[in-house]
């Protein structure tokens, strides 16, 4: 087995305990982003959170990350924090396909989506080409 | 409806979770000011019996910008009874040469959804 692919299940591995050791436990709510047309996670993107206040009907920024190599985003939310409601996931996908010297149809993707059992995890990935994307509600 | 030229702007909507098309859904076309960074309405309607929704914009008014289709998914799956796990699905999307024609079609179940660029 090559370094480069014990490496990698390592960190398969070691995900979870990784940032239990750094934050506690791990987010209730994670992502994916995938850059389908280049067969290859899409890191080094730039992504927000946001709740919507069910009462002004305004956007509160919850966090900003960046995705990892593998195209993932740990400690999105808290526990205490990923209570029900509507959230926001903003990716940079503009600025990514620029970073990469390409263009792209999309200056960026917003997802929106309802919470209603916080009890339950939630997988909210990005599938993305230049001229594509795509998400599912995983778990 | 009224234009005698097609829309360059064409969208389709199918219901993947039951394999027809999103008929009677909800849409609006909007385009980003720049100076003032706000959004401003350009059309609304509706999708007909085959997901489609002719007419969205004239050539005219067809200029280079950003603009956005928002469609009410949540309203759709409720009127069939149903829950989504999404409230509306909006695509933004950019226009850099608007002689080319565009086809933004939405591809959706209550737990997913797609869209690409087409022509």
């Amino acid at each position: 087995m090559s370094a480069q692919r014990l490496q990698q299940l390592k960190g398969h591995l070691l995900h979870d305990n990784k940032m239990s050791a750094m934050a506690g436990p791990v987010s209730p709510l994670s992502t994916h982003v995938l850059n389908t047309a280049m067969g290859v996670p899409g890191s080094n993107m730039s992504l927000s959170l946001h709740r919507q206040d069910p009462s002004t009907e305004a956007w509160s920024l919850i966090t900003t990350g960046t995705t990892n190599e593998d195209g993932r985003c740990p400690g999105l939310i808290s526990k205490q924090m990923f209570v029900p409601g509507v959230y926001k996931m903003r990716f940079e996908t503009g600025q990514y396909w620029e970073t990469i010297g390409e263009s792209s149809f999309y200056p960026y993707v917003e997802i929106v989506f309802i919470i209603k059992d916080p009890g339950q995890r939630y997988h909210v990935p990005l599938l993305l080409s230049r001229f594509s994307y795509s998400t599912y509600r995983g778990s | 409806m009224a234009a005698a030229e097609s829309s360059p702007l064409t969208t389709h909507v199918l219901n993947t979770g039951d394999g027809v098309p999103a008929a009677r859904m909800a849409l609006s076309l909007h385009r980003l000011d720049t100076n003032t960074m706000i959004w401003n309405m350009l059309n609304v309607g509706t999708t007909d019996q085959d997901g489609r929704c002719p007419g969205l914009i004239s050539r005219d008014a067809f200029t280079s910008g950003t603009y956005k289709l928002r469609f009410e998914t949540g309203q759709y799956w409720k009127s069939l009874g149903q829950t989504s796990f999404y409230p509306y699905a909006e695509v933004v999307f950019t226009i850099s040469d608007p002689q080319q024609r565009f086809h933004i079609p939405l591809i959706m179940s209550r737990f997913s959804y797609s869209t690409y660029r087409g022509s």
